[in-house]
């Protein structure tokens, strides 16, 4: 376990040693403190639709940390080649892909802390009032959500050598289960066969990305979900993180890293 | 000679200086009768409309609390424009709380996904219907001859919010942009009616809206009919309050000819003309 | 012999990624063995097949067929890389560490307890001649302090075994100088060491043994003198191995 935290270790001082995360942080601050400073009907109490830009831009962020972190971690290694000297360590492939991911999801989960405590005061600063349990269970969905997103890029970035290619593949399928995969089922329906029946499967294996949104709750005060019913996705999540990182040491345990 | 990269410097950042200056009141012609210099107008281009109508739908989402159909739900069409329907029209609040458009869940997966969004049909109230303000205020920037804007923002304004001036200056706003709406005309009636009592100046802007309505082209018409029979049903009910009972008469008499009741309408003459009988000695 | 390192009939063959194109073979069948306390050298001309065996050594290929072990454990494993140190041909580490962080998680790696990686890394950045720059980014350093950082973390696990390919490849006269020094002192520690180079005259002066290895297949193996006898030197020696003709000067 020393192996994989000295590896995740190395992924989150690389993170907060760059400078993408606090960029993304001030782009959300100074957004943020915009959508707060416009006047609509001389009335100060109005607070939703800043708590919505706000959670917006947190998850637009989050994912860019997540997805561009995690799709250039393989590939750098192999091009920088730092990859041959930690090979030749008493570390497993294994232990690499299991660390690469913690570092990825522990970093992002340090970056969504911070982007969390900065939603809460602006929150606070107009509602006075603290929902803890609604953050916590916005935040720790939001991280869920990203360990499989993560999980899923590093299988990719074992088959496609260009981060940007991870990227861009990564944001596309991503927002496309977030959007469409809740009504998969509904499109199916409205589908002649055999299309229906592709999506009706599609819609069944595929990861549930859509449940970890829980920024309505947030956003409209609407209380929380109950705690057994987070446990639940939790689970679903952590099912598929370890489907996607199982794939993706498969796909790297025997790759020729010298070509 | 050598020249000094700050000499270069300072050259290209004066001819930068001059040049703004010059381009300036020009640039500033190119986009005039496009943008009006609004700032969304100008992000946006062509695509504000759609946007703004998108912002109108935010704002029905957020009188909803999230509890709102996507494209994907089934009778989505039916659920459009339900902060229109809320326009003091009780049944059709109700019908539309009564109805369901999530249906049974379809499957484990739709079952266990509605722990994580909202599924309980509430309205904004107790002064919160503010939050759907901004949406409002961004929808009328960036399409300011969307009528529903001015009119669904008046209304909350002046029934929910208590805020009968700022309702009055968004209608105007939204006259500044549309003056031959009968529509927001027959809102600024209702205010002058309803909120600041003053009966003349809410028949003055009635018979405006009844003025404009006629000399709207046909199809403009057939497109207002039913804002026509609400303002001359105002207007005859106004007078009839003012004790023009004749004056009212011709008003229900003009909503008879568009309405598709005239059989109620009628009723309502018929009581006025015996108000009438009853007056004469 | 206590046999440090060994591999036997090892077969590399890497496959074409175009249609019907054959396979190619890089190693066919080698044999080697290298024991304890030698400082072995590994020759051949570029293409050979030196770094193809360094690289089924050291985990990164699979052998096709055969078998490698270190301290006599199968190569795939990764614990048989738990007493071995490597420096590559080229620096590549992280660059956004300095050098005590990147020695400090190469120690993390193999499991060295907190109080002796701080121990080791003092001394070894000392060996190297870095503690002035031990907080500086990797990035800020010149060349030859790369291969001084590449060469203290190949020792960090104090190893048995240092398998160094080109280790003084683009290094200056002086850095060359000290990577043998620190070569010869392993020696004398009693360490093994097994690099490649092709610098004849280098592997004359340090090594025990030599293998020449062309188009995959080992040529020769031997001590350095038995290698050379009748030849000149080594380097003639080899050209001859590796069936090198010399044209006539005009």
């Amino acid at each position: 376990m020393n192996k994989i935290f000295a590896v995740a270790g190395v992924v989150i001082k690389e993170l907060y040693r760059r400078k993408d995360f606090y960029v993304l942080f001030v782009l959300t601050a100074l957004l943020t403190f915009a959508a707060g400073a416009v006047n609509f009907f001389h009335d100060e109490k109005i607070i939703r639709y800043v708590k919505d830009v706000c959670l917006l831009l947190i998850w637009v962020c989050s994912l860019v940390i997540a997805i561009v972190t995690t799709a250039r971690q393989i590939p750098a290694e192999r091009e920088a080649r730092t990859i041959f000297p930690l090979l030749a360590k008493p570390v497993s492939r294994w232990e690499v892909i299991v660390g690469k991911f913690l570092g990825c999801w522990l970093a992002t989960g340090i970056a969504l802390v911070v982007f969390y405590f900065f939603f809460a005061v602006i929150a606070s600063s107009r509602e006075h009032t603290w929902p803890l349990a609604t953050y916590l269970q916005a935040a720790w969905m939001q991280w869920s959500l990203l360990a499989i997103v993560i999980a899923m890029v590093m299988l990719g970035s074992i088959y496609f050598a260009a981060p940007s290619s991870t990227s861009t593949i990564s944001f596309i399928l991503v927002a496309g289960m977030m959007l469409v995969g809740g009504h998969l089922n509904k499109i199916a329906l409205q589908q002649p066969e055999p299309m229906q029946s592709v999506l009706a499967v599609i819609y069944f294996i595929m990861p549930h990305l859509e449940w970890y949104y829980l920024s309505d709750f947030v956003v409209y005060n609407m209380g929380s979900v109950p705690w057994v019913k987070i446990v639940a996705a939790t689970l679903y999540a952590a099912a598929w993180t370890g489907f996607f990182l199982v794939l993706a040491w498969v796909g790297f345990r025997h790759k020729n890293l010298t070509t | 000679m050598k020249a000094s990269p700050f000499f270069i410097l300072a050259g290209l950042a004066t001819l930068a200086f001059t040049l703004a200056v010059k381009l300036e009141p020009e640039a500033a012609g190119w986009t005039q009768g496009q943008n009006s210099g609004n700032f969304l107008g100008l992000m946006f281009g062509d695509g504000r409309k759609l946007l703004a109508n998108q912002f109108f739908t935010m704002a029905d989402v957020y009188f909803h609390s999230g509890y709102y159909p996507s494209i994907f739900d089934k009778n989505s069409s039916e659920q459009k424009e339900i902060i229109s329907a809320s326009h003091g029209k009780k049944e059709t609040e109700e019908d539309e709380k009564n109805e369901d458009f999530l249906g049974r869940p379809k499957d484990w997966i739709d079952a266990f996904g509605r722990n994580f969004k909202i599924t309980t049909h509430t309205h904004l109230e107790h002064g919160n219907e503010r939050e759907i303000l901004p949406w409002l205020r961004l929808a009328a920037d960036l399409d300011p001859h969307k009528i529903d804007t001015f009119t669904v923002g008046a209304f909350f304004l002046r029934d929910h919010l208590n805020r009968p001036d700022q309702a009055e200056a968004f209608l105007r706003e939204g006259l500044r942009q549309n003056p031959d709406s009968a529509e927001l005309l027959f809102e600024l009636g209702r205010f002058y009616n309803d909120s600041a009592h003053e009966v003349d100046r809410a028949r003055n802007v009635w018979e405006l809206g009844v003025r404009k309505f006629l000399q709207a082209s046909p199809a403009d018409q057939k497109e207002d009919k039913l804002i026509f029979e609400e303002i001359v049903v105002h207007l005859a009910y106004l007078e009839e309050q003012s004790g023009n009972y004749a004056q009212a008469i011709n008003w229900f008499r003009a909503a008879q000819k568009v309405s598709p009741n005239p059989g109620a309408l009628e009723a309502q003459i018929v009581e006025i003309q015996k108000k009438i009988s009853a007056k004469q000695p | 012999m206590n046999v440090i390192l060994k591999t036997e009939k090892l077969r590399v063959e890497y496959r074409s990624r175009e249609f019907r194109q054959a396979a190619k073979v890089a190693l066919q069948g080698l044999d080697l063995e290298v024991g304890a306390g030698e400082v072995f050298g590994f020759l051949g001309p570029n293409g050979a097949g030196k770094t193809t065996t360094m690289n089924v050594l050291l985990g990164f290929v699979p052998p096709t067929g055969g078998s490698a072990s270190l301290f006599g454990i199968d190569v795939r494993q990764p614990i048989a890389r738990q007493r071995i140190g490597y420096l590559p041909e080229q620096t590549y580490y992280y660059k956004f560490l300095t050098a005590e962080e990147l020695l400090r998680f190469y120690a993390k790696i193999f499991d060295i307890p907190s109080a002796e990686a701080d121990r080791r890394i003092a001394s070894l950045l000392k060996l190297v001649e870095l503690e002035h720059a031990a907080k500086r980014p990797i990035k800020s350093y010149s060349k030859g302090m790369q291969q001084r950082v590449g060469l203290a973390q190949a020792l960090i696990n104090n190893p048995d075994l240092l398998v160094l390919d080109e280790p003084t490849s683009g290094l200056d006269p002086l850095g060359r100088m000290k990577v043998r020094e620190i070569i010869q002192r392993l020696k004398n520690e009693g360490k093994t060491v097994f690099f490649s180079s092709h610098e004849l005259g280098e592997v004359e002066t340090v090594c025990d043994r030599v293998a020449i290895v062309h188009e995959g297949v080992l040529k020769a193996v031997g001590a350095v003198a038995e290698i050379s006898a009748g030849h000149e030197n080594l380097e003639k020696a080899f050209l001859q191995i590796v069936g090198f003709q010399t044209a006539p000067l005009p």
